[in-house]
């Protein structure tokens, strides 16, 4: 009975710890799965002609002959949208067709300044102009058909008057007939609504193709490119094609957020086949392909790592580590060494450890405002150096940080070199320093090496302590120790705090974590395979 | 000598009882002459007096008032039962028991006429002269050969053909040469015990000391390699004065040449071997010898 008994127990145990392994396997799964999976994308995706083109301008990578043709034959299907949204505004625009009489206003002064005629035939002349150009603009500006019809038709009974004949005013009429259509067609009380609906309309047309050929280069970087990426020029097309707006369905309920169709809302107007065209013609449009963006771990990046990749980040984040690693190694086998080998148990080295103990647990952004306070403003300028955020600042910081991790892991590894190394070495009339670096150190090497483990995994995905000691969010690539630098977990931070940002590159930010993600575990692999080899060494085999 | 006078400390060289102490191989100071030279060989003169010795691990006592002499040249056995301060004597004569805090000393101990418990022992030197060899096999995690250099290396030795002689002579010395010598390169830690055993004998040897302290050495071996250790002492013994502690009786009684009997931190006798074991003084020790004892 008590075989059975414990038998079961046995098994019990052995279920529940092996339910416990796939629980957190799952959980890992949960965690980085979906992480991992967006991430991908940063470096696996379907890139399209724009993002050809950003990737010849900025990097100078790519085919500049076959990109040409790409971009011609692009171009040519683009053409109809650009033609459809110029024709609808030509009827729509208020503001564009007042300009345009403006404009016809003043041309024809020039031109009657040439012409040969009389005083008063010129003063004539101009009256009348000036009467037709305000005329027109109060149609163009009027909602009521009539007061539009009656104007109209005023300016067009002046069509055959012969002294506006062969000057600018003939535009006039032209522009008067063209209204007079436009308004036939559209409804006048929606003309406030298209116009704002248009406008969208035609920012989402520039996000999605990129500012037109006939347009000035725009100042921005990423203002001069249309989608690069396939899934991004999708969101748009739907932002395109359907319209979200809040409506009230009951009173005292919350709005309710409903999706419009943008060809219903232009039914009947020129704007219409704009809509199907774009989305039956976007392949052609972006001639979206399969890419491998490996130069993502590589690249710099634009402002607001709009384009490009984390190459900067990669370079900053090693650099705070591993220079962190230089001070914080030798540091902490030091007073770990001192800790074991030299002091004795009395109050003071009580005090000193508990210290340590609670240093491990203080929050990081404390080390952070230390850092600032300490290596920024006091430290590094006593040196003579800049009183600024820099790298230095920020791996000293982080090397303080982790100090006590890394004292306590280096402790429990001196400690548990078996005495009888020490007394044989001892015994051998070697003194304690050098039994210490011949010996004690060697065997507690696998040991310390796992401390480093754990301060590196620290240390590189910390944000608050580099927050105000020595990270950047935008900024050149560091060209020395007291330059900021770009780190991956501050930029992740700040993609995510970036109002917009992180709803237009979320590519990017989960590249940029799982890069943090898989720097940590490059980094942890080569420590691991180093403490392999020197266990090894230690075995003899 | 000239040379070990000048290098004393000026403080010791005001005391007239340490003049003689100066020509004894326990030195103060004698960094400039490395000690493998032929005449530390000479162990003649390697003689272990304790007078009225106590040893306390804070209050409790270690060993109490224990005076005796042993002599050179010779193997001295100490036996006694669990806790009777053997060990802690035998650790006390080349002071590795520092290592233990909270720890105090009486009475003189002299190795060569010099106290090793005098604040200026040179501990570097004294533990040079007396070797140790302890109760578990304890090589270095690194290769055989390094392992028997670690002494010379620490005595200045850099030479590589001169470190390979001192090599070659201690493993040869502690009859272990024939079976590792073709993969000296090879990790101590993957030879068998009784190998390790007297390759930590090769390396006590190959510092060149007087006196080998053993610290049961054999007790981690099994009896073939016990045997093997025991003939090793029993042909060390004419070169080095050995002191040996064992639990094994039979083994004190087949190696050495005189033993003391510790019991509960006290000396209880002190004699030949033949005598101790056969016809001993103190009933407290015929006890013990016919395992009527413990």
């Amino acid at each position: 009975m008590r075989h059975i008994i414990r038998r079961i127990t046995d098994k019990a145990f052995t279920i529940l710890t092996g339910t416990s392994v796939v629980l957190l396997t799952f959980v890992l799964l949960i965690v980085l799965g979906p992480m991992v999976w967006r991430g991908a994308k940063a470096v696996l995706f379907k890139d399209t002609v724009e993002f050809r083109k950003m990737q010849l301008d900025l990097y100078n990578r790519g085919n500049p002959e076959s990109l040409k043709i790409e971009t011609a034959e692009s171009e040519s299907f683009r053409k109809t949208v650009y033609e459809i949204v110029d024709d609808f505004k030509h009827g729509i625009d208020t503001e564009e067709l007042i300009d345009r009489t403006k404009q016809i206003y003043r041309q024809l002064g020039k031109e009657l300044r040439y012409k040969k005629i009389t005083d008063k035939e010129y003063q004539r002349i101009r009256l009348l102009a000036r009467d037709l150009r305000d005329r027109l603009q109060a149609a163009f500006e009027s909602n009521d058909e009539k007061i539009i019809k009656e104007n109209i038709d005023y300016v067009l009974q002046y069509r055959l008057d012969e002294n506006l004949a062969d000057t600018a005013a003939v535009e006039f009429f032209t522009l008067a007939e063209d209204f007079l259509k436009a308004a036939e067609n559209i409804d006048l009380n929606k003309r406030q609504q298209y116009a704002g609906s248009l406008q969208q309309v035609e920012e989402l047309i520039n996000r999605l193709l990129g500012p037109k050929p006939s347009d000035a280069v725009p100042a921005l970087t990423m203002d001069r490119y249309g989608a690069t990426r396939w899934d991004l020029a999708q969101k748009l097309l739907d932002q395109l094609l359907w319209s979200e707006q809040w409506i009230k369905q009951e009173t005292g309920q919350p709005l309710v957020k409903i999706r419009v169709s943008r060809a219903e809302e232009f039914a009947g107007t020129k704007l219409e086949p704009l809509f199907g065209y774009v989305e039956n013609n976007l392949n052609k449009m972006l001639k979206p392909e399969f890419t491998v963006y490996w130069q993502y771990f590589i690249d710099d990046s634009t402002a607001g790592h709009y384009f490009g990749g984390v190459g900067p980040e990669i370079l900053g984040t090693l650099l705070l580590t591993l220079l962190a690693m230089l001070f914080v190694f030798p540091l902490g086998v030091i007073s770990a060494a001192y800790l074991v080998e030299c002091a004795s148990d009395n109050i003071a080295i009580r005090i000193i450890r508990m210290c340590i103990n609670t240093l491990a647990g203080v929050p990081s952004i404390v080390f952070g405002l230390f850092g600032l306070a300490f290596f920024v403003l006091f430290f590094i300028p006593l040196f003579g150096g800049p009183s600024e955020p820099c790298i230095l600042a920020a791996s000293l910081t982080l090397a303080v940080l982790t100090l006590p991790v890394m004292i306590r892991a280096s402790e429990e590894a001196i400690r548990s070199v078996p005495q009888a190394y020490k007394e044989a070495s001892l015994g051998l009339g070697a003194s304690r320093f050098r039994t210490f670096v011949k010996v004690t150190f060697p065997v507690a090497l696998p040991g310390i090496l796992t401390g480093v483990i754990l301060s590196l995994s620290r240390v590189a995905g910390e944000t608050a302590p580099i927050l105000f000691t020595g990270a950047i969010a935008l900024g050149p690539v560091p060209k020395s120790l007291f330059d900021p630098t770009r780190t991956l977990s501050y930029g992740s931070y700040d993609i995510a705090v970036g109002d917009r940002l992180a709803m237009m590159v979320p590519h990017n930010q989960y590249g940029m974590v799982v890069t943090l993600v898989l720097v940590i575990l490059c980094l942890n692999a080569i420590a691991i395979i180093l403490r392999a080899r020197v266990f090894r060494k230690l075995r003899g085999h | 000598m000239q040379k070990e006078k000048d290098n004393m400390p000026t403080s010791a060289l005001g005391k007239k009882a340490n003049i003689d102490q100066i020509k004894s191989v326990v030195s103060l100071g004698d960094k400039a002459s490395p000690a493998i030279k032929d005449t530390n060989l000479d162990c003649k003169c390697a003689v272990i007096k304790s007078e009225n010795f106590s040893f306390y691990y804070g209050l409790k006592v270690g060993v109490k008032n224990i005076t005796m002499e042993i002599y050179p040249c010779s193997v001295t056995a100490i036996i006694g039962p669990s806790g009777c301060g053997k060990s802690t004597f035998l650790r006390s004569i080349n002071r590795i028991n520092d290592l233990i805090p909270h720890t105090r000393v009486e009475g003189n101990l002299l190795v060569n006429g010099h106290n090793v418990y005098d604040k200026n022992t040179n501990l570097v030197n004294l533990r040079q002269q007396v070797g140790m060899v302890f109760q578990k096999p304890n090589p270095f995690p690194k290769s055989i050969f390094e392992n028997a250099a670690y002494g010379p290396r620490l005595q200045g030795v850099k030479n590589r053909s001169q470190l390979q002689q001192v090599v070659e002579n201690s493993l040869k010395a502690a009859a272990l040469w024939d079976e590792v010598k073709d993969d000296l390169k090879k990790s101590a830690l993957a030879l068998s015990g009784g190998q390790q055993q007297r390759l930590c004998i090769a390396r006590a040897l190959a510092t060149r000391p007087n006196i080998i302290l053993m610290d049961e050495p054999c007790s981690a071996l099994d009896p073939i390699a016990t045997g093997k250790i025991e003939d090793l002492i029993d042909k060390l013994q004419n070169d080095y004065t050995i002191v040996i502690v064992t639990h094994n009786m039979q083994q004190a009684a087949r190696v050495s040449a005189r033993t003391a009997f510790f019991c509960l931190g006290e000396l209880i006798e002190y004699d030949s071997t033949a005598k101790i074991f056969r016809n001993p003084g103190k009933k407290q020790t015929e006890d013990y010898v016919t395992g009527r004892f413990g």
